[in-house]
């Protein structure tokens, strides 16, 4: 923070004119070094000195996008795998363990059998193998050195650890002080090399945990679940990145082994570094570690194109929650021009107090507390959504038809100039913003590169400076069209069989309106 | 461009809770001064851990930036932390107010007050002005009044630096409070309260507090306000409120960015011309009193995951133990993974995807609690396996690995305090207004650093009470691995 790092920041972020001529969009760039090992694996980084710390990440190009049905979640229960350790972190000897685990999945398949065949179950035999299998795991427990993997990072002073799932990609966020970057490289590559699925059925008892909290007792959660499902009848952005739950909870360990071997490969994964190293230095330690590792045949693309939509689709979800309400509409994929106007729209309509939809639906008819725009930049072609909120005793039917009293104005009328002035100014000033977090810029680099190309974020400002007014009229006209929307509502509960247990039960009875 | 939307799909889909490690309450903020890189004393148990353990790191070098703190003459205390590597700047204030000072019949006037002080424009700016001055230049000014302290805050390009001031100044001294924007505001709020049964962890937050502390006590309610006590707020009750507490000796100002000191005195001494120094007779507040009982709470949701809080009261901020606790709650359940109970719950048994301990500290006594959310039928079980690790922890010294990890954590995360500019005048303030040593910082890892294995088990005596817990849970108990009574007398909380 101090004086010293003034010239070396600069040198990385060129934007000596700003402070004479104000911002200016063309000198505002990321001055990102790009580095390609012989197996293919990319390494992107950006010099920042000003605290010595390194902000890491690892990303592979997988998602749930990636899966099939049968197997929805499991790009993400694999990035719960990855801290359960390898053949070297998180067991004291691996060789009595491997053949433990050989013998843990074979009960656990016996098992299973025994439990399906529902009319000759012989319990005896189940309950004889469960108690093999309970001494195994006993066993197996001796053998682990519990979340090592995590421990080592957290003692050496690590922050921010965390991994996140998308549908298009699996992240890997390490933030570490500057001088432990080997303790990574040694770290990751060995998790690439020689990953362990030990702990992996209590491991996928965790994401159906997360599935629970997250989707299925979230009103939020589940309205996006089924929203997407109705949006997409053939991608496979239909289903959700956490998976169906009944696939979360049948996935084989054979399965996820698999995606691994195919996904997990140095060619299907970039690694991009942020703050005070020397790229050299890194170069020459992502060579050491990772250099070994041999690439993988590419892995298969996604074929399915989503047809295009002959009319609206309508789903109405019922859940003990007051009403939602979210609407979709296709819009392009990663790499199409329209998406720099569909930008500017969704801020037009929901960033700030100044935005269409706060002052509209908040503010002036005062019939809704929450109202959001946003498009989603991905790698095959996603949506434009808006979600709200009613305010009682408004409807959702009054909050949809104000939505689409909005978007009928942008198609009548070109948004002013101050409304596109105001949007650029705040673009570049969020640009210059996040130049102040290492870590921030670590995940914008490494998300846009995992969908097509950091570059993105280069040529972004002026993508957005050349958006005119009758661009935004052009896109909300082709994209926001009857015929290409999925209303998607959520509505209390109403469950009589359940209300009459409850007096019955003398529990306390539910009326429509709940506090 | 969407970042938003990146924001968004890592909030669904991260693995692992930020809020395991760190709980803003829990973790202290240290800074200050220059710390060699702590060599691990872990013993390694993996080839793997063996062998980082012959790795020679370099020692991190890092001196933090020294800070300015100066009392202008209306007694406005400032902390300035020069930054031109950006051309940005901004200040976060702290005002010495809160929900704590306000009358329970009208509970929910800090809150309200501290929204609309912004949203509703000033005496000499519309709302609607001020909003599009502010989003045209790309600069923000917030205002909001929490439990225990005021908050405001400005951002802005360097540029604007001079129509933002005024603005913030402004807000802080002159807000209008307009009857329609404070109805909007009532509004918002009763809708929100409306909606709080939508989510089974808003409930148990909400009634866990009523638990924890006297109906009479503050503590005891939410900062938002009932549906009754809401409608009882008048405007003359707001404009009372903001001019009681808005002095300029009642702020402390954290400032920093592109700005040289001495212009920036002189730019705040003239927005903020003629605001005089006032004395402020604090209402006061009753003693949080402990009393320790055992008892068990129960709220039907028709959900297929219960969502469990157990806890009692714990330390206040200042607590001589605070450092002990601290650590002794990482081992328990603060520490993420390398923590016992999200260790054994999570890790071991699969029964839930987010389980930690929390100590929540304010300037009375805060709460301590166990948080996990475990199908229903599991319920019983997570509930035992905590109170088990609670008593363990009490009973049996923690390992002396463990007290190490612990520590290196703390430790050598230090540097991750100083990451902006912003966060260290952050920092700064929060330990000014919180009334902590001023050199807190400087003399932080040498605290971490004294806590033995001794301490950890005296204040997990002290402070954890396994045998006094009060355990609340909502679900639907028909599904439960046992009755809830094997825990103690269930009381039935019904929903409005």
């Amino acid at each position: 923070m101090g004086k010293k790092s003034l010239v070396l920041v600069l040198s990385v972020f060129a934007f000596t004119v700003l402070f004479a001529g104000g911002v200016c969009a063309d000198t505002l760039k990321l001055d990102v070094k790009e580095y390609v090992l012989k197996n293919g694996l990319k390494l992107l980084m950006l010099e920042k000195h000003d605290v010595p710390i390194v902000c890491v990440r690892i990303n592979y190009k997988v998602g749930s996008v990636d899966e099939r049905p049968g197997i929805t979640g499991v790009s993400h229960l694999f990035e719960h795998m990855m801290f359960k350790g390898t053949k070297m972190f998180g067991t004291r000897n691996y060789t009595a363990e491997k053949s433990l685990l050989e013998k843990e999945d074979d009960l656990v398949v016996k098992v299973s059998a025994e439990k399906t065949h529902t009319k000759t179950t012989d319990k005896k035999k189940i309950e004889s193998l469960e108690k093999e299998l309970d001494e195994v795991r006993k066993k197996l427990r001796d053998l682990v050195v519990k979340d090592e993997v995590f421990s080592l990072y957290l003692r050496h002073g690590a922050s921010g650890l965390n991994a996140a799932t998308s549908t298009d990609g699996t992240y890997y966020f390490c933030d570490l002080p500057a001088n432990k970057l080997e303790l990574w490289a040694f770290i990751e590559s060995d998790r690439m090399k020689n990953l362990v699925l030990r702990e992996f059925y209590s491991e996928r008892d965790v994401v159906m945990e997360e599935r629970r909290l997250r989707t299925e007792n979230s009103p939020f959660g589940l309205l996006i679940e089924q929203l997407n499902a109705v949006t997409f009848i053939a991608h496979p952005y239909r289903w959700p990145t956490i998976g169906w739950r009944s696939d979360v909870q049948n996935i084989t360990k054979a399965e996820t082994a698999e995606y691994f071997k195919r996904y997990y490969a140095p060619n299907n994964a970039v690694i991009v570094m942020v703050g005070d190293f020397n790229p050299d230095d890194a170069i020459k330690l992502v060579e050491k570690y990772f250099s070994d590792i041999p690439s993988q045949p590419a892995p298969p693309t996604v074929k399915t194109v989503e047809p295009e939509q002959k009319g609206e689709r309508r789903v109405e979800i019922e859940f003990e929650s007051n009403p939602y309400i979210a609407i979709s509409y296709h819009i392009p994929a990663v790499g199409h021009p329209d998406l720099y106007a569909l930008d500017v729209l969704s801020s037009l309509l929901s960033d700030g107090r100044t935005s269409r939809l706060y002052k509209s639906m908040i503010e002036d008819k005062r019939i809704a507390v929450m109202a959001h725009a946003y498009d989603e930049i991905s790698k095959y072609p996603d949506t434009f959504t808006f979600l709200a909120a009613p305010r009682a005793p408004h409807t959702v039917a009054e909050v949809e038809s104000a939505i689409y009293e909005e978007i009928e104005k942008l198609k009548n009328a070109p948004p002013s100039d101050w409304e596109l002035q105001k949007i650029k100014n705040q673009l570049e000033a969020d640009f210059i913003r996040d130049l102040n977090s290492a870590s921030g810029l670590a995940n914008e680099i490494g998300h846009f590169e995992v969908l097509s190309d950091w570059r993105y974020i280069n040529t972004f400002l002026d993508k957005v400076a050349q958006v005119t007014a009758e661009d935004v009229m052009r896109v909300a006209m082709k994209y926001f069209t009857k015929n290409n929307r999925t209303v998607a509502i959520l509505v209390k509960k109403e469950n009589n069989t359940k209300m009459k247990e409850t007096k019955e039960n003398n529990r306390p009875e539910k009326s429509t309106v709940t506090y | 461009m969407n970042k938003n939307n990146y924001a968004l799909f890592s909030a669904l889909f991260l693995a692992y809770f930020f809020s395991l490690v760190y709980s803003p309450n829990l973790v202290a903020q240290p800074q200050g001064h220059e710390h060699a890189a702590v060599p691990s004393t872990g013993k390694p148990e993996s080839e793997g851990a063996k062998i980082v353990s012959g790795f020679k790191f370099k020692p991190l070098n890092f001196v933090p930036s020294k800070v300015d703190r100066v009392v202008l003459e209306n007694g406005m205390i400032l902390y300035l932390l020069e930054d031109h590597d950006l051309p940005l700047f901004n200040i976060t204030a702290r005002i010495r107010t809160g929900a704590v000072y306000e009358p329970i019949e009208k509970a929910g006037l800090a809150s309200l007050t501290g929204y609309v002080m912004r949203n509703g424009g000033t005496l000499s700016m519309q709302a609607d002005k001020m909003n599009e001055e502010l989003e045209f230049m790309a600069a923000s000014v917030e205002t909001s009044i929490d439990r225990e302290s005021g908050s405001a805050s400005l951002s802005s390009l360097k540029k604007d630096i001079d129509k933002g001031l005024k603005i913030f100044a402004d807000v802080l001294m002159n807000p209008a409070f307009p009857e329609d924007k404070i109805r909007m505001r009532k509004d918002e709020v009763i809708e929100s309260i409306r909606r709080e049964n939508d989510n089974p962890a808003q409930i148990a937050g909400r009634e866990f507090r009523k638990i924890m502390y006297d109906s009479r006590h503050p503590y005891n309610r939410k900062v938002e306000g009932t549906l009754e006590s809401i409608e009882k707020i008048t405007r003359d009750d707001m404009v009372a409120f903001h001019k009681k507490y808005f002095h300029p000796n009642n702020i402390i100002l954290g400032i920093s960015g592109d700005f040289n000191k001495e212009e920036i005195i002189r730019k705040l001494n003239t927005a903020f011309a003629g605001w005089k120094k006032e004395e402020i007779l604090f209402p006061e507040i009753p003693k949080v009193e402990k009393r320790f009982e055992r008892s068990v709470y129960y709220v039907y949701k028709d959900i297929n995951q219960a969502n469990v809080l157990m806890g009692h009261l714990g330390i206040h901020r200042k607590s001589p133990d605070y450092f002990p606790v601290m650590i002794m709650n990482f081992i328990l359940g603060g520490g993420s993974f390398t923590a016992r109970i999200p260790g054994r719950i999570r890790s071991d048994e699969g029964l839930a995807y987010s389980a930690y301990s929390v100590f929540q500290t304010s300037r009375d006594t805060g709460m301590f609690f166990v948080s996990c959310q475990t199908k229903l039928e599991s319920t019983n079980r997570a509930i035992s396996i905590a109170l088990e690790e609670l008593d363990k922890i009490r009973k049996m010294p923690v390992d002396k690995d463990e007290l190490a990890q612990a520590k290196e954590t703390f430790m050598n995360q230090f540097v991750f305090r100083f990451t902006t500019s912003a966060s260290i005048v952050g920092q700064k303030i929060d330990i000014e207004y919180e009334e902590l040593p001023l050199n807190y910082l400087e003399t932080y890892l040498d605290n971490v650093q004294a806590v033995t294995q001794e301490d950890v088990q005296r204040v997990a005596r002290k402070y954890l009470h396994p045998d006094e817990i009060k355990v609340l849970v909502v679900g639907d108990k028909e599904k439960f691995d046992k009755p809830l009574d094997s825990f103690g007398k269930v009381n039935v909380i019904e929903l409005k």
